[in-house]
């Protein structure tokens, strides 16, 4: 009888991988909920002791005093500039691309060196940066950090869209040269909705890039652009006293990424594996 | 009045020559196919008329107009691609619509247009549907949908049918002649299958190495071959070659054997010749000798039934040939038979130049 | 693949000449800049400007808190990497085949991953407290005593919980791209292997491993430059502290121009760390042979 046996090592190996899986996501997933936990506790209950596991009732005090002080604003900063910093390195980096790709514009050597961008670390260069913003009096506003993000987004942008225009078969471009277009309308009438899918896999790891921005927000930002992230780190301090804010603020600065994950889930996998394979 | 003239054009790609100087002028409403073996420079000059490739040296006129330099879109022209290239984010209507769409042709006109192109090609209850949702063939009509809206003045093919599986591409060969001769256009079809070439063409260019080597209608170009790449390139099975000499009138094959030469065929006397024979014509011997023709015994060596046909192969002069019969003219291999040969459409190639003389 | 002829001759710069100037107005510009201002004795706090020549450049080889920082920052790649390499493979086979809400718990497992490094420090912050996190109440039930461990003060817990939280919040991308590259590989070869009767690591070694490589190799890569430059995590556990003992190469750099507001030799530290980065991504790339 060698075949049960067989059969039900299977099972059993099932059982013990989902085991082992759902141990992993509690891991893996508690410390998040524990940061959503604090943002809707009372202060007797995020200062108990031993800890409480879970907030008695949801209250949104937390949040309300965000909202009360003006710091939520950081919030909707980091939106706008994350958002339209995406929408521009998509625009600018996909036709970048196209032309790479297509043209075979400065030859291998002009894709290489826009890959090396990605390379040098931020921190490297963001006081040049600090500088040149100065003199063009673009820090603290929103053109300064929309372009800075651009940039930044620029080279992942352009490395990606590449493998995705390179897929697009030639003839239904020079079939709609021939048909009546111009070269910009196959761009838009061809080119874009034959990558939309890649569009769409790309733009959600550039804004969540931007959006998790912290160095060049620390040091380009004042007032009147902080973003979340840097607002966050303005409760550190060596007193326990902000706990309900660095909570309700870090909730307040990750759920826009999670709901843009969740929308467009399924062409994240796609995006993953593709850019990783095509590197 | 012709709708496509070319004249010395070149094509380099780097330090290779696609294209090596070629003139040809295409009368208005013909079908003229482009045919030659895999990677003689077809597709180069098709695309090269088109515009998607840049000419090195020549000029292209189309419609009387100077077109060397013209953007694709300037040269009213309509194509047809090997694998359709048809939209795979826009359904079937929009598909035949885009070029009209694009041409800023008005919806409703352009509705029309589409409808009767449908209904021309059988394709009118697919409208809605998308390409991923269609067999080959049906994506095939539809590409072709999409370049007969246009109502282009030259119409270009290249290999429309090669993704097609057998039967199809005969039933969509038909449907193309057809078109042609309802819509009048002239047309340039490029393929590498000579019996596509044969069945649609009005006339033939057959190219080979960037060259035109004979241009001509089908049955002159098979029949009056030019040289020994055009007998041997068209007709199936192939030409047979044999080389032989020419001796007061006959030509004497390397075995010895004598084959006369219909009276008044002009030959050179004790030249070096090919002798070039079609399979289909040299038949089984009945009664009598036609005129012109030789009978000579054989012993058949290979059966290759295709069919009502059959070919078989034979020893002569020193080397194995291929013949045509019918096929309930021949029983097995190892069977004796006297064989006809039509000497009157034989062909005589100077191994020197490998021009029919 | 043929290029397109006609190309409406200035049309494909057009199309590049944006996303160029952006890169250069910031990648290249501040580089040279930097470049310049390093071999110079730009301080904020003197008037001093003038050419320094390779000063800054000879002060880096005996500044001990900067190979110091650099220790640092080795330590950590060296610990963080493989593990997060290896749990993330092992989460990744696990992973492999159907379970029932694979997709859901997959979905979950990301989540540390998308969320801001600042963040993940903020949290982890919290969850180590001394007295109100859960991590010493956790530890406390395993020891049956209670524990105050300070994580992020205790110079021998203050690496752990960097390397914690840096791992927990990056396990999930190596597990994310060694998923999908898992899931690439030919089942056939593997199956035809079992049959053969070769053991796991047989399998692995020489059938699954070359497969993944050109996937794992980029993994590691990306992750092995983003470690290098690690900030926002340390910034928030422990802001490079305490005194200088989590300072990164990074956080250094960061101090030295931001808080001492030595721009010039900041400048150097920053052009010390692209050679130095350019030096490992060539042999990286050479090893791992990426080069294609
Ligand atoms: N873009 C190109 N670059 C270099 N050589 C090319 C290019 N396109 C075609 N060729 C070469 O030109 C010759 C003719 O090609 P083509 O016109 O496609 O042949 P075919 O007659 O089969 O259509 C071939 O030898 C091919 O290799
Ligand atoms: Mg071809």
């Amino acid at each position: 009888m060698t075949t049960i046996p067989f059969y039900r090592r299977k099972e059993t190996k099932l059982v013990l991988r989902y085991v082992i899986a759902l141990a992993l996501v509690v891991i893996f997933v508690f410390p998040i909920y524990w940061l959503f936990a604090i943002s809707f506790k009372t202060p007797g209950e995020i200062f108990a002791f031993p800890p409480v596991w879970y907030p008695k009732s949801i209250q949104f005090n937390n949040y309300a005093v965000l909202f009360k002080d003006g710091d939520a604003k950081t919030v909707g900063n980091s939106l706008v500039l994350a958002s339209l910093s995406t929408v521009f390195a998509m625009i600018l980096g996909t036709i970048a691309a196209y032309s790479l790709v297509r043209f075979k514009t400065g030859g291998e050597n002009l894709a290489l060196w826009i890959i090396s961008q990605r390379m040098i670390p931020p921190v490297a260069i963001v006081f040049p940066v600090f500088l040149l913003y100065v003199w063009l009096s673009w820090v603290d506003t929103y053109i300064g950090l929309i372009i800075l993000y651009t940039s930044f987004s620029l080279p992942y942008v352009i490395w990606m869209m590449r493998g995705y225009i390179e897929d697009i078969p030639l003839e239904l471009e020079e079939s709609a040269l021939i048909d009546g277009c111009s070269r910009r309308e196959v761009l838009w009438k061809v080119v874009f909705p034959m990558v939309r899918a890649g569009l769409f896999a790309t733009a959600v790891f550039t804004f969540v890039f931007s959006w998790n921005d912290f160095l060049f927000a620390l040091v380009l930002t004042r007032t009147e652009v902080a973003t979340y992230t840097v607002q966050v780190t303005h409760y550190f301090g060596g007193q326990s006293n902000f706990w309900s804010k660095i909570a309700a603020m870090s909730v307040l600065g990750t759920i826009p990424v999670f709901i843009t994950v969740a929308t467009l889930q399924r062409f994240l996998v796609r995006g993953i594996s593709m850019g990783a394979v095509k590197g | 009045m012709s709708d496509l003239k070319i004249t010395g054009l070149h094509k380099h790609y780097g330090a290779f020559h696609a294209v090596k100087g070629i003139d040809l002028e295409v009368p208005s409403g013909e079908l003229t196919v482009l045919v030659g073996p895999s990677g003689c420079g077809k597709s180069t000059l098709l695309r090269t008329i088109a515009g998607l490739e840049e000419a090195s040296a020549g000029t292209i006129e189309i419609g009387g107009k100077n077109v060397t330099w013209a953007r694709p879109r300037d040269r009213d022209i309509a194509m047809v691609f090997q694998n359709y290239a048809l939209y795979p984010y826009l359904n079937v209507h929009e598909n035949i619509a885009f070029g009209l769409r694009a041409r800023k042709v008005a919806s409703d006109e352009a509705d029309k247009r589409v409808k009767r192109a449908a209904e021309m090609l059988g394709i009118a209850q697919l409208l809605r549907r998308f390409p991923r949702e269609l067999s080959g063939g049906q994506r095939q009509r539809v590409a072709i949908g999409r370049a007969i809206v246009r109502d282009a003045l030259l119409f270009l093919f290249d290999e429309p049918l090669s993704n097609l599986d057998a039967q199809l591409r005969d039933d969509m060969r038909v449907e193309i002649k057809r078109l042609h001769q309802e819509l009048g256009r002239t047309m340039i079809y490029v393929t590498h299958d000579q019996i596509e070439a044969m069945t649609l063409a009005d006339r033939i260019a057959l190219l080979r190495e960037g060259r035109i080597e004979q241009l001509g209608a089908p049955l002159d170009l098979f029949e009056r071959p030019a040289t020994r790449f055009v007998a041997g390139f068209l007709g199936s099975p192939k030409m047979n070659f044999l080389p032989a000499i020419i001796e007061s009138g006959d030509v004497i094959l390397r075995d010895g054997t004598k084959l006369t030469l219909p009276p008044g065929r002009k030959a050179p006397n004790g030249q070096a010749v090919i002798l070039g024979l079609r399979p289909q014509h040299i038949a089984k011997a009945g009664m009598g000798t036609a005129p012109g023709h030789v009978q000579l015994p054989s012993t058949i060596e290979l059966v290759q039934p295709t069919g009502s046909r059959v070919q078989v192969s034979m020893p002569l002069g020193g080397s194995s040939i291929t013949a045509e019969f019918a096929a309930h003219e021949v029983t097995a291999p190892g069977e004796q038979v006297r064989i006809d040969i039509d000497m009157i459409r034989a062909v005589l190639i100077d191994p020197q130049t490998d021009e029919v003389i | 693949m043929p290029a397109i002829a006609h190309p409406d001759r200035n049309f494909k710069y057009w199309l590049i000449s944006p996303a160029i100037f952006l890169l250069l107005l910031i990648g290249l510009f501040p580089l040279i800049f930097s470049l310049v201002v390093s071999f110079m004795r730009i301080s904020m706090l003197e008037t001093d400007r003038s050419f320094a020549g390779p000063v800054n450049f000879v002060q880096l080889f005996h500044d001990a808190r900067l190979w110091q920082s650099l220790a640092h920052t080795a330590l950590i790649i060296v610990i963080a990497l493989p593990v997060e390499l290896l749990l993330g493979l092992a989460m990744a086979y696990l992973f492999l085949d159907t379970m029932p809400g694979r997709q859901i718990l997959i979905s979950l497992l990301v989540l540390p991953t998308i969320i801001s490094p600042i963040v993940a420090g903020a949290t982890w912050r919290l969850l180590f407290d001394n007295r109100y996190g859960p991590i010493n109440q956790i530890l406390g039930w395993f020891a049956g005593h209670p524990v105050a461990a300070l994580w992020t003060v205790n110079p021998r817990l203050v690496y752990p919980a960097i390397i914690f939280c840096e791992i927990w919040q990056w396990t999930p991308f190596m597990f994310l791209i060694l998923l999908a590259a898992l899931s690439n590989v030919d089942r056939s070869l593997t199956e035809a292997a079992e049959i053969d009767g070769a053991r796991f690591w047989r399998s692995f070694r020489y059938i699954v491993l070359p497969a993944i490589w050109p996937v794992m190799s980029i993994a590691i890569l990306i992750r092995g430059l983003d470690l290098f430059r690690i900030f926002d995590i340390i910034w928030a556990l422990t802001a490079g502290g305490p005194g200088t003992m989590t300072e990164t190469i990074s956080v250094y750099a960061y101090v030295q121009g931001f808080q001492q507001f030595e721009t010039s030799y900041m400048a150097a530290i920053a052009f010390l760390v692209i050679a130095l980065l350019t030096v490992i991504v060539t042999f990286a790339v050479r090893r791992m042979g990426l080069a294609k």
